[in-house]
């Protein structure tokens, strides 16, 4: 079921000039056809990339369900982590797999028939059982766009689509405690300073208890388990669906959470 | 299929005047006239197969109507907010003064286009207006005739609805006269504006082609000789804060 993705490369356009155009070309070169390197590619310059940043980090602060927010913040601020990450991929034969076919996820590329056909305990149905309960999708993942690498940017993308699979093996619910929790996790694997950020202040908007809570267990509990486990990039996940999530979660060295946390707000 | 070209939603203002501010959102057909009905005319089904430019962009004269379209139906949400944000505030103060420019007064049938909320709207075409000859004292249009994919048949369309000794006002974005300014105002143009759009109203693309599609536009010489062309006399223009816009005038005698 591998999808092929290469970043095609856009046929670059004649650059369309009026006569009229005053001498600040350099700015705006880039804005079509040069200069892109996959199809949802915006070039920016390191000032944009600086005023993304901030303006995406605070803005996500600001109003927390602007989960394309999070993504710019992430696009922005992750050059040098992408590319550590995108090394230890290579060096992982899984991970390296994953690279050279480039599978993607989303309601086109999983055969939900057969998804739902699995066992009960699978980990194919687990996370449809997933999708399902908190009522989301795969295809609602932004693509990545302000990344000027087009297989990073194929890192971060697919970063992106596995974060449902760490919902799954972690037991986590989409609210704003579950989402925390799953960032720390995300943290520690990743080190991308968008995971870092969100685990450090996603919290600010929490109240007391689940602060507490969330200190006192769940956060320790995730980064044990986020040290001990396997880098999830480097999972083929479109080849574990009919691993039972027990065992995967064995292998993974990821233990049950300590406490629930649909009751927290 | 007839393919929309420059849709513009416009206001007419019977009796007195209201304040238009060009908050567009493209709602349904609905018309109620304050004076008889107006003769409909029906839309043409010419079509070529020229190309005109969207922003920076190459594209077909067919299709920049629709490209146009999408940008606004996009923006419209958080319109007022980015207007807001991306001026300061300060396109409240142009606004202000093509009014206080306009001098209106009671009874002036005012026709803005492009024109957001107003008394009473009707959807259609500024390249082609449903309306007939020599109907209004005054046309504004106010940041919309940029976005025209044939300009000189808008302001053919405004000469033609206005009444003899009417006056034709456009607010647009122009060309800036300051060479320090210019280049503060790309700077903030190509760096900034994007940037904003992403942030407030999660959209790139449109602020892209908001600031490009201002650098595709005549310059104020050249768009007052386009008004001349259409038949306007006695034609001049006002730059506003260094010429990042300009209040063009023109009477049809």
């Amino acid at each position: 079921m591998a999808t092929l993705l290469r970043g095609a490369l856009r046929p670059l356009r004649a650059f369309p000039g009026s006569g009229r155009l005053a001498a600040d070309v350099p700015l705006r070169a880039t804005s079509h056809g040069a200069g892109i390197l996959y199809p949802e590619h915006i070039p920016t310059s390191p000032l944009q990339k600086a005023l993304l940043a901030a303006g995406s980090a605070v803005m996500a602060l600001y109003d927390p369900y602007r989960h394309d927010m999070v993504a710019v913040l992430g696009e922005t601020t992750g050059r040098r982590t992408l590319k550590f990450l995108r090394d230890q991929m290579k060096r992982d034969p899984e991970g390296a797999q994953i690279l050279r076919e480039r599978p993607r996820i989303s309601t086109s590329t999983l055969d939900l028939g057969k998804l739902r056909s699995l066992p009960e305990g699978s980990f194919g149905c687990e996370y449809l059982r997933f999708l399902d309960v908190n009522r989301v999708s795969p295809d609602t993942r932004a693509p990545t766009r302000f990344v000027d690498d087009e297989e990073l940017a194929y890192v971060i993308q697919r970063y992106r689509e596995v974060h449902d699979m760490a919902h799954t093996l972690l037991g986590m619910p989409i609210n704003i405690p579950g989402e925390i929790v799953v960032k720390w996790f995300e943290a520690v694997q990743t080190g991308l300073p968008m995971c870092i950020l969100s685990a450090l202040f996603g919290p600010i908007r929490l109240s007391a208890r689940s602060l507490q809570v969330l200190v006192s267990e769940l956060v320790p509990w995730a980064v044990q388990n986020g040290r001990r486990a396997p880098c999830l990039l480097n999972l083929y996940y479109e080849r574990r669906w009919e691993q039972p999530l027990g065992a995967l979660r064995q292998e993974l060295g990821i233990t049950e959470p300590p406490v629930r946390v649909e009751g927290l707000v | 299929m007839a393919a929309p070209r420059s849709w513009a939603l416009w206001s007419l203002c019977g009796r007195g005047l209201s304040r238009v501010m060009p908050g567009c959102t493209i709602p349904g057909l609905r018309s109620s006239w304050p004076r008889s009905p107006l003769g409909a005319r029906p839309l043409s089904q010419e079509k070529r197969a020229t190309e005109t430019h969207f922003g920076f962009e190459t594209v077909s004269e067919e299709e920049k109507g629709g490209k146009v379209y999408q940008v606004f139906e996009s923006v419209a949400k958080k319109y007022d907010v980015m207007n807001d944000m991306m001026s300061l505030g300060i396109h409240r103060v142009w606004k202000d003064l093509l009014l206080w420019k306009m001098h209106p007064f009671p009874g002036t049938q005012l026709l803005d286009v492009a024109g957001g909320t107003g008394l009473d709207w009707v959807l259609g075409d500024a390249e082609e207006l449903p309306f007939d000859d020599d109907k209004f004292d005054v046309y504004t249009i106010a940041f919309g005739i940029r976005n025209v994919t044939h300009i000189d048949r808008a302001l053919q369309e405004a000469h033609r609805v206005l009444k003899p000794g009417g006056r034709f006002l456009c607010l647009e974005f122009s060309q800036v006269n300051n060479p320090l300014v210019s280049r503060l105002y790309d700077v903030y143009s190509f760096q900034v504006i994007p940037v904003l759009g992403e942030i407030i109203a999660g959209d790139w693309k449109s602020y892209q082609y908001l600031v490009e599609s201002i650098r595709q536009f005549p310059p104020q010489e050249e768009f007052k000789e386009m008004i001349e062309d259409a038949g306007f006399q006695k034609v001049t223009y006002e730059n506003l804060t260094s010429g990042i816009v300009a209040i063009h005038s023109g009477f049809k005698l």
